[in-house]
């Protein structure tokens, strides 16, 4: 099991970078060679990994969530994964290269880094934790999804406001859509943040002794949390249109990153498990 | 081939030549008459950009002349010179006729409008019983390559014109243009253009604004839209996603301070303003309030250039079908030669079994006969069967002309066969086999 797992540990982020590639030959050279066939490079990438995932789960008995890499992993897959189910949705296909690159990104350092002889504490067993995590990294996921749709929307914007009709202008689709996606993606996000901060809430406090509201990592989440819903439910009431959503989405994301690196770095918190 | 063909048309003449001498539909009803005393088969093709006329002498004259004396016969112009025509025989003829069916020849590279009119051109010749065999099989297959440039080659593809350019950035903003409203402030033939390209793309709902109201709402007739009268455009522009300027005013119009007021009330949503007019009809000072699009005719103008360049490299792929096309049709038309040898080497079979069986007709019985008439047939059938399959296939090959005549030769020499009759170079015959 240890040898097929190391197999497909090597194999995945090479799959990953030949989806990336393909998507790129078809963004970059206009001529639609894999245009039905990269969705299926990419549904076979995911189908191994999700694979991948599962036979690790078995073979260590607990879900691929107690280290670091194993983080990564997981964060590879939902990337991809939530972009396939957004592609599925609106049928927009020019812009896989940009999202799936992370996963590959995620994929490489975990690929290299991820060990299979190591100590697993009792309460990263917990199948609450699975569920917890596996819903605030896909909620993560989300969120980067939108900071990407976020980033092609500016260029795109730049592009067309100093009438620069180049390869930004003919690719990718219209403003208007690549807003939708990133709104679509944000809310998608915030509501697995939810329900992540739902089971945590439930769940952390019987299952460590030393649970504190005022822990850093759980103000960070909060605030991140209420930012995104500050900003969703400005979109909604005050009716946020275009360059104002995908700024919003952006200072989000920033705002998660920065939250998640302090908390994760500086603070002192009993939510700290790698 | 006795195909010759004449062309007048936007690089051989100034378009005041070209309006002299086009022929409406009428006047090619009347004139392919007069071409018929002369020619078996022909097609006339007149567009704005183009008079071409093509056709094949009942005779052994090829001589382009000819119809360029009954053109200016049947339509006298003065200011014509001779060198504003091209003259094209043959093989030049055919593959002039497939670079005009294709949009290679036009003055907008990669025009799709030409293939309707070529169609239109050859269907009128059919009407008019002026359509043969080779003009039916030179035009099905011309049909073929303008449908297969536009399949295989991005020859049509992208805006050409600065109205549609703006239109294609109008997508580019807008996901869905069913839910947004244009107004179009003049009504001239740009406003006119761009008003239609929009109606084409289906805005939700487009409205006219003209200095003459009689021609703002001449023109919102024509594209289901409305009216906004030109006094109370500033108040106006507020409601719209998309404004397009196309007036001949020598002052701007609106100012930065009119769209700034426009953007209020339109609370930050996307405003789109193309000023396709010369000189400018808005401030282009606006493109710096955000949200606003701003695009001119020198903006616009950028994409119109590169989608030129664009098609004008897809021409070597086109030309590639032609010459694809070209092979095909020559092979078709290289197996008329040998029809008509083939015909008469049957001919002289079937005659030597004649004269066989009425030799033997009195000396046998009449079932041994009907035996015996049978096993002729298939005998000469087999022994024929070979020498026609193997002319059929140095015809339809097509690669070597002299070795197909030589072999032709032959065979009428071995078997003396009437020479009349396997004149291969005699259209009427050639269109006995079809």
């Amino acid at each position: 099991m240890i040898s097929t797992l190391k197999g497909l540990n090597f194999i995945i982020p090479v799959i990953y970078l030949i989806v990336f590639l393909i998507y790129s030959y078809d963004f970059f050279s206009n001529k639609n060679a894999f245009k039905n066939s990269k969705r299926i490079f990419l549904f076979v990438t995911l189908f191994v990994h999700a694979f991948y995932l599962i036979l690790r789960t078995l073979e260590f008995d607990h879900p691929p969530i107690t280290t670091k890499f194993e983080i990564f992993t997981l964060l590879a897959f939902s990337i991809s994964f939530s972009y396939f189910i957004l592609e599925l949705l609106t049928d927009i296909r020019g812009t896989g290269l940009f999202i799936i690159f992370f996963s590959f990104l995620f994929q490489v350092i975990s690929s290299i880094f991820i060990e299979y002889n190591y100590v697993v504490p009792e309460v990263l067993r917990n199948r609450m934790l699975g569920l917890h995590v596996i819903s605030a990294i896909l909620g993560y996921s989300g969120f980067t999804l939108s900071a990407v749709y976020g980033i092609l929307f500016l260029l795109l914007y730049k592009n067309l406001r100093s009438s620069k009709f180049g390869l930004i202008f003919n690719r990718l689709p219209s403003l208007e859509v690549l807003e939708k996606l990133s709104y679509y993606s944000v809310v998608i996000g915030f509501v697995l943040l939810t329900i992540a901060i739902i089971i945590g809430a439930i769940w952390l406090p019987s299952a460590f002794p030393n649970f504190s509201y005022l822990d850093p990592k759980l103000v960070g989440t909060s605030l991140v949390w209420i930012a995104y819903l500050i900003g969703i439910g400005s979109k909604i009431l005050s009716k946020w249109y275009g360059k104002k959503v995908i700024i919003f989405s952006l200072i989000g994301f920033a705002f998660t990153i920065i939250s998640l690196i302090i908390t994760s770095t500086f603070g002192n918190t009993f939510h700290s498990f790698y | 081939m006795n195909l010759i063909g004449i062309s007048i048309n936007h690089r051989t003449a100034p378009i005041n030549v070209l309006e002299s001498l086009h022929l409406s539909r009428e006047e090619i009803i009347e004139f392919i008459p007069k071409l018929k005393k002369e020619f078996s088969e022909g097609v006339i093709i007149s567009t704005c950009n183009r008079t071409e006329i093509f056709c094949i002498s009942k005779n052994q004259t090829i001589d382009a002349n000819i119809i360029i004396q009954k053109l200016l016969e049947f339509k006298p112009v003065s200011n014509i010179r001779d060198e504003n025509f091209t003259r094209y025989f043959s093989c030049g003829a055919i593959k002039h006729i497939f670079s005009v069916a294709s949009g290679i020849d036009s003055l907008v590279i990669g025009d799709s409008q030409i293939l309707g009119q070529v169609k239109e051109a050859f269907e009128l010749s059919e009407d008019l019983d002026f359509a043969g065999t080779i003009i039916k099989r030179i035009f099905n297959t011309a049909l073929k390559v303008g449908k297969r440039a536009i399949k295989e080659t991005a020859i049509g593809e992208g805006a050409v014109t600065v109205s549609y350019a703006a239109v294609q950035v109008l997508e580019k903003i807008f996901a869905n243009l069913e839910k947004k409203s244009a107004l179009v402030i003049g009504a001239g033939e740009t406003g006119e253009l761009a008003a239609i390209h929009l109606k084409d793309k289906g805005i939700g709902k487009i409205s006219i604004s003209n200095r003459t109201l009689q021609r703002a709402e001449i023109l919102a007739n024509k594209v289901n839209g409305s009216v906004v009268p030109f006094e109370s455009l500033k108040e106006n522009i507020h409601n719209y996603d998309v404004v397009i300027s196309a007036t001949s005013s020598p002052d701007y119009i609106l100012s930065k301070l009119d769209i700034q007021e426009a953007m209020k009330r339109r609370k930050g949503t996307p405003l789109v303003l193309m000023d396709i007019a010369v000189p400018r009809d808005i401030d282009p000072e606006v493109k710096n309030i955000e949200n606003v699009f701003y695009h001119d005719m020198d903006s616009l103008k950028v994409i119109v250039d590169k989608n030129i360049s664009k098609r004008k490299a897809e021409i070597p792929k086109v030309e590639k079908i032609i010459m694809e096309e070209m092979i095909e049709f020559f092979s078709w038309y290289n197996t008329l030669e040998v029809v008509p040898v083939i015909k008469s080497l049957r001919e002289f079979f079937e005659e030597i079994k004649n004269d066989e069986l009425e030799k033997i007709k009195n000396k046998v019985t009449a079932e041994d006969y009907v035996k015996i008439e049978d096993m002729t047939r298939r005998l000469i059938g087999r022994l024929l069967h070979n020498p026609t399959v193997k002319l059929r296939q140095l015809a339809e090959s097509g690669i070597n002309i002299e070795e197909m005549a030589a072999h032709t030769f032959i065979v009428k020499e071995l078997f003396s066969l009437n020479k009349d009759k396997s004149n291969g170079n005699d259209i009427n015959q050639k269109k006995e086999k079809n």
